[in-house]
C-alpha cells in the first residue's frame, strides 16, 4: 500500500501548491492592510518590513460601523438558517426519495428557480410579503430570505446522498422493530453524515455572505448584518486601499477563526460517512 | 413506541420554531412610538453623527423618533424605490440624481416642500422644480474641477493652463520617474461621467436642444466633440494605467499619494489631503476645466438633496425637516466642510458656518467655489441636466454611459473620434425615442 | 418507491407537505412577481406601469446587445463550470489522499469559498491594480509589459472567469470530498487486486458510485454560472465596453439604472427560460424517478 517516493513527493508539491493558490490573494489583503499607507504606494513588499501596529486602517473602519452589533446580528441569522434549512431539507430529500410522490419532479425542479433569477428582483417582491406579514425591517425575513437560496441547495445535495443508499439498511432496521425514524436516526443520518456537514457549511456561508436580501429587507442600522454594513464603508467616496482591505479582512477574519475552531468537526463529519466494507 | 416517535419530532419542529422566535424576536408589534424613518445616504462617519445627534435631540423635545438607516449613495435609490414598491416606504430620503426627484414626483410619492424652500436664496442650477413645487431641498453642490500641485509647477516653470495645449504640455512634463501628470476615469460608470468631461463642456457643447433633440452631431457640436476626443487622447499617455476600473476614491488615493500632478476632484480632496497628506496642503491649487481657445471654462455639475415622502408621517416628516434645515443644516455641512459646497447663499454669509477652521483656513478655495455660483462666465453642466427643464430623458442618457464608451473607443481601441461619436449618438438616440 | 403505510408515515408527509409549502411559496411568489413585471412598461418600481404584453420580449429579443450578452453568459458559464469541476475534482482526490499536513490544506483550500463575493473583487482589484497591483508589478519585471488587465476584453473575461474559478471551486472539492468517503473502500481493494491503475479505478469505480452526485454538482453549478452577478459587476460592471455584459447583468442594468423595469424583467425571464430548458434536459437524462435498484 506504500506510494512510491515520487509519487508521495508529487502529492506534496500538488497540495503546496494548492495551499498557496488558495491563500495567496487572502495573504496578501491582510498584509496590505496592515501596512502604513503610504507604503502602498511604494514597493510592494512579499514580507513587509514595516507593520502599522497602529491599525489605523482598522480603527478608522471600525469607528465607522457597529460591527460587533453587525457581527452578532450575521451569526444570528446564519445559525437559524442553518438550523431550518437542515429541518426542512432533511425532510423533503428524504421523502422524495423514498416514497412516491406525484409531481414531485416538478416541485423539486421549481425550487430551483430561485437561483435563476437576480436576487434584487426577487427581494423587491419579498419585501412586500412580509411587509404584510409584518416581519419588514426584522432579521427573521432575512432568515426565511436566506432560506429560499439554501433549501434548494440542501435538498438537491441531500437527495444526491439519500438516493445512493440502499433501501435494505432501513427496511432491516424497521424489520428488527425500528420505527422509520428510528431507522433513519440510527442508519440514514450518520452514513450521510457527510451530506448533513456540507450541507450545514453551505447554508451558512450562503446566509453569512448574502448582501442582496439584507440590504433590501432591513431597514435601521441596528439591524444590518455585516456585510451591509461594510459595505456602505466600501462604497463611501473616500474609501482606499488600506481602508479596503481592513474591511474585507474584518469581513472574513471571523469566518477564519470560526472555521479554525470548527474545522476539526467538519473534517470528522467529512469523513465519518466512509462505509467499512 | 410509535406514539412517542412522533411526539419527539413535533416535539423537535416546535422547539425549531421557538428557537427562532427566540433568537430573531417576536415578529414586529407595531411601535405605539411615532417614528420618522430617514434614509441617509452620506457613509461618512462626519455626516452619521450629526444625523444621530439631531434624532436623539428631536426625541428628545418632541418624543417622534428619527430612524437614521445609512446607505452607500449609489444605492439610495434603488433602496428607496424598493421600499415604497413593498409598502414600506421611508418617510424622508437622500436623492442624488435630478430625475430620480422627478421620478418619484410624477409617481405621487413626494411631498411638496415649496414653502420650505421658498425661506431661503439658492445657487444656480440646483432646484428642480417640477410643475412650480419644489420637492427637493438640496444639501450640497459636488462641483468638478481640477487640483494640480503647485510645487512641481514652480519647479518646472509652469503656468495654469487656459487652453488644452498648455493642459496637454503641463501633463507630459509632469510624467515620469514612475509619477502621472493626470488621472482620468475611463470606465463605464458615474466617476468618470463627473470628473472627465468638463474639457467638453468648456468647449461649449450642448448634448440636447430645447426640445430634447440630439445635437451632439449636428454641424456645430460635432468637431468640438469631435476635437474634445482627440485631446483626450493626446492626454493619454499622461495618465497611468488601469483607468477603467478608476472610480472616486482612487483619484482621491492618486493624488494624496504623490502619484499624479493634477487630479479632478470637488472639496473632498482638500478634506482628504488635510487628513491623510497634510504636507500636500500647501502645495495644492485648483483651476477650472479650460476650453481649446482659452475663451471659456466649466465644471461638472453635482449635487445631493433631499426629499420628503407621501407617507403617513408626512406631516411629521416636514416638521422635522423644518426644524433639521433651520438648526442642523450647518452642523450637516461642516461633517465634510469644503465638500458640502452650500447650496443656500445665505449660508455664506454666515458666521456660523464660516467659523469651521478647515473653511476659514481655506478661505481662497471657498471664495473660489463661491465664485462659481456667482460668476456668469462659468459654464456649469453635466450629462443627467441637459435640456430646458428637469425632464427623465437626460438621466436616460446618463445611464447609457455611450460617452465613457466612445473615450474607450478612441483612447484604448484606437477607433478614429468620428466613428466613435457615431456609435454614441445611436445609442443615446435609442433613449430619447 | 413506498406509498405511505404507517400512521407515522403520514406524519411524515405532513411535514413534507408543509415544507415543500413553505419553500415553494417563497420562492414562487417573487417568481412569478418577476415574470409579471416583464408584461408591463415602467420607469421604476413606483411609477405608472402600463400593460405591453410581450412588446417588451419583441423589443429584447431584436437588439444585437442581447444575443451578445447571452453568449458571453454560456461562454463565462461553459469556461467556469469545465474549469471548476476538472479543477475541483482534482484537489478532492488529492485531499482524499494522506500526507503530511492535510487538515491544514483542506482548511486552506475551502477558504475561498468562506469570502463574500465584494472581498474577492477587492482582493483581486488590489492584486490587478494598474499601477500597484503586485500581478501587474511582477508582470512588469518579468517582461511582459503591464497587461491590461481590464481594459483589453479578452484578458477582462480571463479575469473574471480566473476570480470566479478561484471562488467557487472549493464547493465542488467539499462535495465531491463528501461524496468519495461513501464509496466503500472494499471496491478499491477489491479492484487493486484485480491489477487495475489509479486512472481505471477513478473511472470504473468512483466516477460511477458518484454519479448522481456528479450530476447535482454540475447542475447546481451550471445554474449558478450562468447567473452570477455579483463577481463579474463587481469587477468590470459588464465593461469593457459590454465584453462581459452577460444577461444577468443586462437585465439588473436595465431594471435598475436605465429606467426600464419591464425590459429588465424581460431579460430576467428570458435568461430564466434558458435554464429553463437546460433543467429539463436535465432531468430527460437523469430522472428524479428511477426505475428501484436493489444492490
Amino acid at each position: 500500500m506504500k506510494k512510491s517516493l515520487a509519487a508521495r513527493a508529487a502529492i506534496m508539491v500538488a497540495a503546496v501548491l494548492l495551499g498557496l493558490w488558495s491563500f495567496f490573494p487572502i495573504y496578501w489583503m491582510i498584509v496590505s492592510s496592515l501596512r502604513p499607507e503610504k507604503e502602498l504606494f511604494g514597493q510592494p513588499e512579499l514580507f513587509p518590513r514595516n507593520i502599522d501596529w497602529n491599525f489605523t486602517s482598522y480603527r478608522n473602519l471600525l469607528e465607522l460601523t457597529d460591527y460587533p452589533l453587525q457581527f452578532a446580528n450575521s451569526i444570528c441569522v446564519a445559525l437559524v438558517v442553518v438550523l431550518i434549512t437542515l429541518v426542512v431539507s432533511v425532510i423533503i430529500a428524504y421523502v422524495v426519495t423514498r416514497f412516491r410522490i406525484p409531481g414531485k419532479t416538478a416541485m423539486i425542479g421549481s425550487m430551483l428557480y430561485a437561483y435563476m433569477f437576480p436576487p434584487l428582483l426577487l427581494a423587491i417582491p419579498l419585501l412586500s410579503i412580509f411587509a404584510k406579514i409584518g416581519f419588514a425591517d426584522h432579521l427573521i425575513a432575512v432568515v426565511l430570505a436566506h432560506c429560499t437560496l439554501s433549501i434548494p441547495l440542501g435538498v438537491w445535495m441531500l437527495w444526491g446522498f439519500f438516493k445512493v443508499m440502499p433501501f435494505d439498511l432501513e427496511e432491516a432496521a424497521m424489520v428488527d422493530g425500528c420505527s422509520r425514524a428510528g431507522a433513519f436516526v440510527r442508519v440514514v443520518l450518520p452514513l450521510s453524515l457527510p451530506g448533513i456537514v456540507t450541507v450545514s457549511i453551505f447554508s451558512f456561508l450562503l446566509s453569512w455572505t448574502d448582501y442582496v436580501f439584507s440590504f433590501i429587507l432591513v431597514n435601521s442600522d441596528a439591524n444590518k448584518t455585516l456585510p451591509v454594513g461594510l459595505a456602505s464603508i466600501l462604497g463611501s467616496f473616500d474609501a482606499r486601499w488600506g481602508e479596503l482591505m481592513a474591511g474585507a479582512t474584518l469581513i472574513t477574519l471571523p469566518l477564519f477563526i470560526l472555521f479554525m475552531f470548527l474545522s476539526k468537526y467538519f473534517i470528522k463529519g467529512l469523513a465519518a460517512g466512509a462505509v467499512k466494507g | 413506541m410509535k406514539n412517542t416517535e412522533f411526539n419527539r419530532r413535533d416535539v423537535l419542529k416546535t422547539a425549531v420554531a421557538g428557537a427562532t422566535l427566540a433568537l430573531t424576536g417576536a415578529p414586529a408589534v407595531h411601535a405605539q412610538q411615532k417614528s420618522i424613518r430617514f434614509l441617509n445616504a452620506e457613509p461618512g462617519r462626519e455626516s452619521v453623527r450629526v444625523l444621530r445627534v439631531a434624532a436623539a435631540e428631536y426625541e428628545k423635545q418632541t418624543g417622534i423618533k428619527v430612524i437614521i438607516d445609512t446607505v452607500p449613495p449609489d444605492d439610495a435609490f434603488s433602496k428607496t424605490q424598493a421600499s415604497i414598491a413593498a409598502g414600506t416606504p421611508y418617510d424622508i430620503s437622500t436623492l442624488a440624481f435630478a430625475g430620480h426627484v422627478l421620478l418619484l414626483a410624477e409617481a405621487g410619492k413626494l411631498v411638496p416642500i415649496t414653502k420650505l424652500v421658498s425661506k431661503y436664496q439658492w445657487g444656480p442650477r440646483i432646484l428642480f422644480p417640477i410643475k412650480g413645487e419644489n420637492y427637493w431641498y438640496p444639501y450640497d453642490y459636488n462641483f468638478c474641477w481640477m487640483y494640480y500641485r503647485k510645487d512641481l509647477y514652480k519647479q518646472k516653470g509652469l503656468k495654469v493652463p487656459t487652453t488644452w495645449d498648455q493642459m496637454q504640455e503641463n501633463a507630459k512634463i509632469l510624467t515620469g520617474d514612475g509619477k502621472f501628470g493626470v488621472s482620468l476615469p475611463l470606465g463605464a460608470n458615474a466617476a468618470t461621467q463627473w470628473m472627465s468631461l468638463g474639457n467638453m463642456w468648456a468647449e461649449g457643447v450642448s448634448m440636447l436642444d430645447d426640445n430634447f433633440k440630439l445635437i451632439l452631431d449636428n454641424a456645430q457640436m460635432k468637431p468640438k466633440v469631435i476635437a474634445y476626443l482627440e485631446y483626450m487622447k493626446k492626454l493619454s499617455p499622461s495618465m497611468p494605467q488601469g483607468m477603467t476600473q478608476a472610480l472616486f476614491g482612487t483619484v482621491l488615493g492618486q493624488y494624496s499619494g504623490g502619484q499624479i500632478a493634477h487630479a479632478p476632484y470637488a472639496g473632498r480632496l482638500m478634506e482628504v489631503l488635510e487628513d491623510k497628506a497634510p504636507a500636500l496642503v500647501a502645495d495644492t491649487g485648483f483651476f477650472m476645466y479650460p476650453d481649446s481657445a482659452g475663451k471659456a471654462q466649466a465644471v461638472n455639475h453635482g449635487y445631493d438633496g433631499w426629499v420628503i415622502l407621501n407617507t403617513p408621517m408626512r406631516d411629521e416628516s416636514v416638521k422635522f425637516m423644518e426644524w433639521f434645515t433651520d438648526r442642523h443644516y450647518i452642523n450637516f455641512l461642516h461633517s465634510a466642510p469644503l465638500h458640502f459646497q452650500p447650496p443656500r447663499m445665505d449660508i455664506y454669509d454666515d458666521p456660523r458656518w464660516r467659523a469651521h477652521p478647515l473653511i476659514e483656513k481655506h478661505a481662497d478655495l471657498v471664495a473660489f467655489m463661491k465664485s462659481l455660483l456667482t460668476r456668469n462666465d462659468v459654464i456649469i453642466k453635466s450629462i443627467d441636466t441637459e435640456g430646458p427643464t428637469i425632464d427623465l430623458r437626460p438621466p436616460k442618457m446618463f445611464e447609457t454611459f455611450a460617452i465613457c464608451d466612445a473615450l474607450q473607443n478612441v483612447m484604448i481601441k484606437g477607433m478614429p473620434a468620428p466613428e466613435a461619436l457615431e456609435i454614441m449618438s445611436a445609442k443615446y438616440r435609442t433613449v430619447l425615442g | 418507491m413506498k406509498s405511505f403505510r404507517t400512521s407515522s408515515d403520514k406524519w411524515l408527509l405532513a411535514a413534507f407537505v408543509a415544507c415543500i409549502a413553505f419553500t415553494l411559496i417563497l420562492i414562487l411568489v417573487p417568481v412569478l412577481h418577476a415574470m409579471h413585471l416583464s408584461l408591463f412598461k415602467s420607469e421604476s418600481f413606483v411609477s405608472e406601469s402600463k400593460w405591453v404584453g410581450l412588446a417588451n420580449y419583441v423589443q429584447v429579443l431584436s437588439e444585437p446587445a442581447f444575443w451578445r450578452a447571452f453568449g458571453i453568459g454560456i461562454v463565462f458559464a461553459l469556461l467556469t463550470i469545465a474549469l471548476q469541476l476538472v479543477l475541483g475534482i482534482a484537489c478532492a482526490l488529492l485531499l482524499d489522499q494522506p500526507f503530511f499536513g492535510r487538515p491544514v490544506i483542506r482548511g486552506l483550500a475551502i477558504l475561498p469559498y468562506l469570502l463574500p463575493t465584494v472581498v474577492v473583487a477587492v482582493a483581486f482589484q488590489w492584486l490587478l491594480d494598474g499601477s500597484l497591483g503586485l500581478l501587474t508589478i511582477w508582470s512588469e519585471q518579468i517582461g511582459i509589459g503591464r497587461p491590461a488587465w481590464f481594459e483589453n476584453p479578452l484578458i477582462a473575461m480571463g479575469v473574471v472567469v480566473v476570480a470566479s474559478v478561484w471562488t467557487w471551486t472549493p464547493f465542488v472539492t467539499v462535495s465531491f470530498l463528501a461524496a468519495l468517503q461513501t464509496v466503500p473502500k472494499s471496491l478499491y481493494e477489491a479492484a487493486r487486486v484485480d491489477c487495475a491503475g489509479p486512472w481505471a479505478r477513478f473511472w470504473h469505480i468512483t466516477i460511477p458510485m458518484l454519479t448522481p452526485m456528479l450530476v447535482v454538482i454540475i447542475l447546481l453549478r451550471s445554474i449558478w454560472m450562468f447567473n452570477k452577478f455579483d463577481i463579474i459587476w463587481l469587477l468590470t460592471k459588464g465593461g469593457p465596453l459590454g465584453a462581459t455584459e452577460h444577461l444577468p447583468i443586462m437585465a439588473y442594468r436595465r431594471a435598475f439604472a436605465q429606467y426600464d423595469v419591464g425590459g429588465g424583467a424581460a431579460v430576467a425571464t428570458l435568461s430564466f427560460a434558458v435554464l429553463s430548458i437546460l433543467i429539463i434536459v436535465y432531468f430527460h437524462f437523469y430522472p428524479l424517478e428511477e426505475k428501484d435498484q436493489r444492490t
